[in-house]
């Protein structure tokens, strides 16, 4: 029987494709990199080395580029139409947040970084108003 | 055809000229040397045909894509072998953002079956089809799915509909 089953089994996978979301989302993810950009400033002020600078400039600019992939899903796939009614800025809170991320990545500026880190904390007053905590982390999130 | 006519009406191309554009399919060499039975992975044919389900492909077809039958083919982006249902052919007209937009004359439309809302309560996320990746250039259909030969429970053909 089990070589008769193994015969009729086909040998190609065909996917009826559809998403798997893990359901897990946390405004932390984008802070922590938007965290580095703050403090790869900091550094970069604080060292005349030209080499150390250019590396902190691409270092900056990789972090800030995961601060805009973060903020995004966040975006598309935690926030639903139904949460736009208890935060009505939603979408105005992300595009600005996003656009403040292309500032610092051309900024040595703290004042930017340090903006970015409180728009980010915006979004994650918004997080929490719509329940974020509770719903998204596995045992809430811990602090 | 419904959609074609108004197509026409709307400034498109005229009724039939489409359908009898050469259209780029892959050889039937080509679709010959491709796999005639496949199992299935994931939900979003659901509930024709469930994960798990093992089909017969016919690569044979003369006359496609046809409206409403399951075809697998290579999907765009990833070359991955995927199964869906043709919702459209070349020079429909499909809904699409505010608007709508008509396919060329090698171009299908492949939806799939479940709807969003039951996947989302079976923990699933949004069906990846023509909604995600756009219109499939008919020469990346590779067969049309027409038996499922197990589970035997379930064994018959894979219907067409409309």
């Amino acid at each position: 029987m089990s070589r008769f089953r193994r015969w009729l089994t086909p040998a190609t996978i065909v996917r009826a494709h559809c998403d798997l979301p893990c359901g897990v989302y946390d405004p932390e993810q984008a802070r922590i990199e938007a965290e580095s950009c703050y403090r790869i400033v900091e550094k970069y002020a604080a060292n005349e080395d030209a080499t150390f600078r250019t590396r902190a400039i691409a270092i900056k600019e990789e972090r800030a580029e995961l601060v805009k992939h973060h903020l995004d899903v966040l975006w598309h796939d935690y926030f639903k139409p139904e949460h736009l009614e208890k935060v009505p800025n939603l979408h105005e809170l992300f595009w600005n947040a996003n656009k403040q991320v292309s500032k610092v990545k051309a900024s040595t500026d703290l004042a930017d970084a340090k903006k970015l880190l409180d728009q980010i904390d915006e979004i994650d007053a918004a997080w929490k108003a719509t329940g974020g905590n509770e719903k998204t982390r596995v045992a809430g999130r811990p602090g | 055809m419904a959609s074609r006519s108004s197509a026409s009406d709307l400034g498109g191309p005229a009724a039939g000229t489409l359908s009898q554009m050469p259209r780029r399919t892959a050889s039937l060499r080509d679709r010959l040397r491709e796999p005639w039975r496949v199992a299935v992975t994931e939900a979003s044919m659901r509930p024709a045909i469930e994960p798990g389900d093992w089909l017969l492909v016919d690569p044979t077809v003369a006359r496609w894509p046809r409206r409403g039958s399951v075809v697998v083919f290579r999907e765009p982006d990833s070359e991955e072998l995927a199964i869906k249902r043709v919702a459209a052919g070349p020079g429909d007209r499909v809904p699409y953002a505010d608007g709508y937009l008509i396919l060329g004359a090698d171009e299908a439309w492949l939806l799939s079956d479940a709807h969003d809302a039951e996947l989302m309560a079976a923990g699933l996320g949004e069906p990846v089809d023509s909604r995600r990746y756009g219109p499939v250039p008919v020469e990346l259909l590779i067969g049309r799915v027409w038996f499922r030969y197990a589970p035997i429970g379930r064994i018959g053909r894979i219907a067409r509909t409309r």
